[in-house]
């Protein structure tokens, strides 16, 4: 019965017509999705068990404590270890499944290694082993998830924030919109590495003090977007008629001007993701963001900058970074092209 | 006769400029000078003049979205000035507007069922979502659209049937007053006749009061009853609209009239072509508003303002020499 407005199913068809776009979003969905099974794919901890005819399934998710397998302790089994001793392999069927990649990215591997970490790929390490003997490959993957993880929840904030402050500023003008305006400028002013180097100290680095400081800053850039726009669509005659017949302030705001004012928000998300993901990229190289053994591609890429004959500390991390951010480039180039043709020609 | 729906007296409006920041002078437009008129029930009041002689900012006041410099607006006698909350959406609801823009006054996003039960919904007049779709379909109807529309967005209306649904919102919510703000100006001439005789259709069968706003006089004698000529923000002449063109007491009204093409005859006989183009007002204006133009004007116009003077019960006209026109 609801159509979806005219303009809306253009935006969408044009959208899906850039094949770039289309892909680049697929793929990184894809990714995305997959990176939430990422203990099923580098885990030194079993997909599946069999021990005395009994099946065990997805230790990553179920701890299962050494005793349960004929040991002597409540603590979790040491799965390799398990699986080389008598009382598992004597028994016949008794099997343990490990994932494709069967290291974890927090586990120093230091007793297998030939060499002192870190070790150059091969065939048990497809991308090598970091300064502490831990599964690169593994690393980058949960890396993956991290900077996503934490680009989407920084955008979200962002959005609430950025558009009921540009929104207020657009729609109430005058004292208010200055008053904040100046806020603004102050705020902007602020050094933000120097901020987030102090709270780091005081709260203890970590994912929600990083999150909640940077979104103090984030917001900014586009509460502009927002006001402009709200500046430009509260002159429409339609405000006016909504006014007229009793609609409200609140509900102006929110279901006449928003409506119409979804374009920079949704043009501007993909490059946020990218500056989302940089900065906590450069941060962590610094060593001022995630709490260390968190799996980053900035900290790889450091201890790349530490060991410089491992070329496989630094060229893996970057490709990684590199073709996210590029993926996210192209969606977000496909996605200003669908809303505006005219306005943004396309690189060819 | 009875009370009249809205009485405005003495309305000003000075759009503040920005003028020498230096000297910290203010400039103002003055858009509306000392405007005042009654509009009373079932009337159809025409409000005609230039472009930007002021007669959106008239009807904005009215319903106000802008506020008056000086001045009061009065409706069954209340001065509406301290309306707020509760009060001015109770007043609202009485006094409606259709805007000149058939594009830019219907929310894109919005389709046409929400659209025309915003004010339904608001004003709370029907609280059944069943009985308000059914009301809906019924007031599409009654404006000339097909009920089946209800889910169409405005992009899929030509501009006559947009003005259709700005029109079915406003009677939706069964308005007293209904301003007009040129609402066929921006419409092909074929429709125009369309949409004014349903609103002429509908000010009978709803018993509504409407002020037309248009430029055009031809227009604006079709559907009126009484007229307002204005010119740079003064009224300069008002009548029952025969009496308007019949006993003609001020030299705009006059050219106006003249300008007005008549099937048949040559259309340059006898136009009165004023010399000069409107120039928007800054600085007070001594004597008359419409002197700089005036092909009668003499050295009194440009001391002394006209005051209005009934020459004809109910036709008042500002102009010096009223009955030599
Ligand atoms: N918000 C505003 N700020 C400054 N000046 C304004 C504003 N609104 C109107 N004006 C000025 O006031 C004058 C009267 O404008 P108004 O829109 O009332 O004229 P109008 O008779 O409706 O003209 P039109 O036929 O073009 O619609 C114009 O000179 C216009 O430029
Ligand atoms: S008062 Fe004088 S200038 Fe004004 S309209 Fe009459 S004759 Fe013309
Ligand atoms: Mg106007």
């Amino acid at each position: 019965m609801f159509k979806s407005s005219p303009e809306t199913t253009r935006r969408i068809k044009r959208f899906f017509k850039i094949k770039r776009a289309i892909v680049s979003l697929f793929i990184l969905i894809i990714l995305y999705v997959i990176s939430f099974f990422s203990e099923l794919i580098a885990n030194d901890k079993p997909i599946l068990i069999q021990y005395n005819g009994k099946l065990y399934f997805f230790a990553a998710y179920n701890l299962y404590p050494d005793k349960t397998f004929g040991g002597n302790y409540d603590t979790e089994t040491q799965y390799r270890e398990l699986s080389k001793t008598d009382r598992f392999t004597s028994t016949k069927g008794n099997f343990i499944l490990f994932p494709p990649i069967p290291y974890s990215p927090y586990t120093s591997n230091l007793n297998e290694l030939t060499k002192n970490p870190p070790t150059p790929p091969d065939g048990r390490h497809l991308l090598g082993t970091d300064d502490r003997g831990r599964d690169v490959f593994a690393r980058l993957l949960y890396g993956f998830r991290v900077s996503m993880s934490f680009a989407i929840i920084l955008l979200i904030i962002e959005i609430i924030i950025g558009v009921i402050i540009g929104a207020l500023q657009g729609y109430s003008g005058g004292f208010f919109d200055l008053t904040a305006q100046r806020f603004i400028e102050i705020l902007s002013a602020l050094p933000f590495l120097y901020i987030i180097i102090l709270t780091g100290n005081i709260f203890g680095q970590g994912f929600n003090t990083l999150i909640i400081v940077m979104s103090i800053f984030n917001w900014i850039g586009l509460s502009y977007y927002i006001r402009a726009e709200f500046l430009r669509i509260k002159k429409f005659q339609f405000v006016d008629a909504a006014k007229l017949l009793g609609t409200g302030d609140i509900k102006i705001l929110f279901s006449e001007i928003l409506p119409n004012a979804l374009v920079p928000i949704i043009t501007f998300a993909p490059f946020s993701l990218i500056a989302a993901i940089q900065t906590l990229s450069a941060l962590d190289y610094l060593g001022f963001g995630l709490p260390a053994p968190t799996p980053s591609w900035g900290e790889l890429m450091r201890q790349g900058m530490e060991h410089l004959s491992s070329f496989w500390l630094s060229v893996y991390p970057f490709i990684a970074l590199f073709l996210t951010l590029l993926l996210l480039a192209f969606v977000g180039e496909g996605l200003r092209e669908a809303m505006d043709p005219k306005e943004y020609a396309r690189m060819e | 006769m009875s009370i009249p729906i809205i009485e405005v007296k003495k309305l000003k409006k000075y759009f503040p400029v920005r003028a020498n920041i230096l000297f910290m002078q203010k400039e103002y437009i003055r858009a509306v000078e000392n405007v005042s008129f009654k509009i009373y029930p079932q009337e159809t009041v025409g409000l005609v003049g230039e472009s930007g002689c002021g007669k959106t900012t008239i009807g904005r006041m009215i319903v106000h979205l802008e506020q008056p410099t000086r001045g009061d607006i009065y409706y069954t006698g209340e001065n509406t000035r301290r309306f707020r909350g509760k009060q001015l959406k109770a007043y609202r609801k009485k006094i409606q507007y259709i805007f000149q823009d058939p594009y830019s006054s219907l929310n894109p996003r919005k389709i046409v069922y929400n659209i025309i039960s915003m004010g339904l919904r608001n004003f709370h007049i029907i609280k059944d979502n069943r009985k308000r779709k059914e009301k809906v379909s019924e007031i599409l109807e009654q404006v000339g659209l097909p009920p089946d529309y209800l889910f169409n967005y405005p992009h899929e209306f030509s501009g006559g049937q947009r003005q259709r649904i700005s029109i079915a919102r406003t009677i939706a919510v069964k308005p007293d007053l209904i301003i007009c703000d040129e609402p066929v100006s921006a419409l092909d001439v074929s429709i125009q006749a369309q949409v004014i005789n349903l609103l002429k259709e509908l000010k009978n069968e709803l018993y509504l009061s409407i002020l037309f706003i248009s430029h055009d006089l031809a227009l604006v004698k079709h559907i009126s009853d009484r007229i307002l000529v204005m010119y740079r923000g003064y009224i300069v002449e008002s009548a029952p609209s025969a009496s308007l063109f019949e006993n003609t007491s001020h030299p705009y009204t006059k050219a106006l009239i003249s300008a007005i093409p008549e099937p048949g005859l040559d259309a340059h006989k006898g136009r009165i072509i004023l010399k000069g183009d409107v120039t928007a007002v800054t600085g007070e204006i001594k004597g008359c508003c419409f002197e700089d133009r005036c092909y009668m004007s003499r050295d009194i116009c440009k001391r002394e303002p006209p005051l209005g003077r009934q020459l004809i019960p109910g036709h008042v006209s500002y102009c010096h020499f009223a009955e030599k026109v």
